[in-house]
């Protein structure tokens, strides 16, 4: 039996996320055990002309020559996989949504914006239809392991649709709300094992929104700790201002 | 009170007792982490240790049941090989409040039920329990006069009472006697030192008193009566579904099955991980069905499973009044709250129906 073909592509993004599979040490000798690598810009030269059994993609939509790319990766695709937040919730590239694309344009390219024109920020999925999600910014390299092994085995992956405080908890970490800080972790999605907060850090919500949270809840809760509101939203919409776009 | 079980150690002693201790085995024991946190810890030395503590993070139950615990392991193949495994060692717990240990005689009641849990309990042989027992409250959280944990009973193998200058120590299992005598450093117990005992036991009737504005033996009524209670509905409001109410509940036992293969896809392992019935996943079924959608159906199933379900099928109120859910909620769900809005209503209603 032939290995399976697999390919990286990129989109508006800082390639971390491939940088991270990349890096994965050991386990990646496993990997191209049973896998064959056939493009990945970041790592090697060589290209593919054919069709590929898996496709990560890393990166957000944000033009129309993107969408066209994608289109075509998809189509040569058999498996589609969003890696990293830029392509699985359009990430910190969403923030872009907030504002005037004429004025971005301006603010980025000065008078010449006209030659590059700009679309409003996607994440894959709300341009083609995407079969596995790898969450987080970076990418949580267990994670994508776990995912790699769903796909191989033909079996789906279900992102934990619970809190990052549930690992967190399990991990004994001290509350960052104990510490007096505001942390992401009670309405982001879990998976990640709370690696963020288990080094000492806060969580940013890199993983998206959990499915059903609470937000009038959680209000309250920040009001009790003296949060503002839209100091939240400023929050929130780092990672996940393209959410909007799910609604429709 | 026979005095031939007990035996003292002086308060000076205790470094050299758990220094000796850990030349005997592992030892956990609970370690200050900072902003009023504590965890139960291996421990290297003597000065880790903080024996005035409130409860740690997550219950010592972490022991018992390991957060992920492999069950078994399989290689696929021309043929299929399943093996169940067990990961224990021995351990000496040090410090346990008599609240953990009332969730620990929890745990041992249900997961020695039918179907029994192996795993569990070939762990719960290869551990050694030291309770240390509570003077006072650790905060205004806890509830455990309430449910009667503010006492050893039993389910240790030493417990440590602080008096004066000194520890008086109850040897409870030859587990602990044999601790005694291999440290060295006890010396046998006097009528004077008994007499101290009872003097503190008397100062705590004092101090610990209920902390809920009713009586345990009422509780089957009250739940009873409770199904429709509006706190319910304020808890859909309120609470978060973050899960932490159960995942730092000595009693909570709840988990999830997954499996693991590794990257030759030709072998792997079936392990279980803590999980909650807060969450959104829990109650989910096949078709997208989930039983417990509401947020408020989910916080009352937590609270009929503390106080209502386990006191038919075992005779046992499975909340050892800790307060770690209530110190834990983020959203300000306090358990002495919750309970004492239900009386109330539930009193209303008792009222209404009379006059």
């Amino acid at each position: 039996m032939s290995k399976p073909k697999v390919a990286f592509f990129d989109f508006a993004c800082c390639e971390g996320c491939q940088l991270q599979v990349a890096n994965i040490g050991e386990p990646l000798l496993d990997v191209l055990d049973i896998v064959q690598v056939v493009e990945f810009r970041e790592v090697m030269s060589e290209k593919w002309n054919g069709d590929f059994d898996v496709a990560f993609v890393e990166g957000s939509i944000t033009d129309e020559h993107a969408v066209e790319r994608i289109k075509k990766i998809r189509e040569r695709s058999k498996i589609l996989v969003a890696l990293g937040s830029c392509a699985t919730i359009g990430g910190v590239n969403g923030m872009k949504n907030s504002f005037d694309l004429e004025e971005v344009g301006k603010y980025v390219y000065g008078e010449s914006y006209k030659f590059f024109p700009t679309l409003h920020t996607k994440a894959v999925h709300q341009v083609v239809p995407v079969d596995y999600f790898i969450n987080g910014c970076p990418i949580y390299q267990p994670e994508f392991l776990t995912v790699l092994k769903c796909i191989l085995q033909g079996i789906p992956y279900y992102v934990p649709e619970y809190p990052v405080c549930v690992e967190c908890k399990l991990n004994e970490n001290v509350c960052m709300y104990d510490r007096g800080v505001t942390c992401m972790g009670p309405v982001t999605k879990a998976g990640c094992n709370s690696w963020c907060i288990n080094n000492g850090n806060i969580c940013y919500g890199c993983r998206g929104l959990t499915i059903n949270p609470n937000t009038e809840g959680f209000k309250e809760v920040l009001k009790n700790y003296k949060i503002p509101e839209d100091f939240l939203i400023r929050k929130i919409e780092m990672y996940n201002k393209c959410k909007e776009f799910d609604k429709s | 009170m026979k005095t031939e079980h007990y035996r003292i150690l002086e308060k000076s002693k205790i470094t050299d007792f758990l220094d000796k201790l850990n030349t005997i085995s592992k030892i956990a024991a609970p370690v200050y982490k900072g902003f009023n946190n504590y965890a139960f810890q291996t421990i290297k030395s003597a000065e880790e240790v903080s024996l005035k503590y409130i409860p740690t993070v997550i219950p010592p139950k972490k022991y018992f049941l390991p957060t992920k615990d492999s069950l078994l392991e399989f290689t696929v193949g021309n043929e299929l090989k399943v093996e169940p495994t067990v990961e224990y060692e021995n351990l000496i717990l040090f410090g346990v409040h008599t609240c953990d240990i009332a969730g620990i005689r929890c745990l041992n009641m249900v997961l020695s039920d039918k179907p029994k849990d192996t795993a569990y309990l070939i762990r719960k042989k290869h551990i050694t329990i030291i309770g240390l027992e509570c003077n006072d409250y650790c905060d205004e959280f806890a509830s455990c006069a309430f449910v009667g944990a503010h006492l050893p009973t039993t389910g240790y193998d030493l417990m440590f009472t602080e008096l004066e200058d000194y520890f008086i120590v109850h040897i409870h299992s030859t587990k602990g006697s044999d601790i005694i005598e291999k440290t060295g450093l006890f010396k046998p117990a006097q009528t004077i030192h008994m007499e101290e005992l009872k003097v503190l036991r008397e100062k705590k009737s004092a101090i610990f008193n209920n902390e809920i504005p009713t009586e345990r033996r009422y509780l089957p009524d009250l739940f009873d009566r409770s199904f429709n209670a509006s706190i319910w509905k304020e808890l859909e409001q309120k609470c978060l579904s973050c899960g932490n109410c159960t995942a730092v509940c000595p009693t909570c036992y709840c988990f999830d099955i997954k499996e693991n293969v590794d990257l030759s896809l030709q072998a792997g392992e079936r392990y279980r991980v803590w999980f909650s019935c807060q969450l959104d996943p829990f109650a989910k079924v096949a078709g997208g069905i989930d039983f417990r959608r509401e947020r408020s159906a989910r916080q009352r199933h937590r609270f009929y499973r503390k106080f209502r379900y386990h006191i038919d099928r075992y005779g046992m109120v499975f909340c050892t009044g800790c307060g770690r859910c209530s110190r834990t909620c983020m959203a300000g769900i306090k358990l002495k709250e919750v309970l004492t809005s239900l009386i109330r209503e539930s009193e209303a209603k008792i009222w209404r129906k009379w006059l």
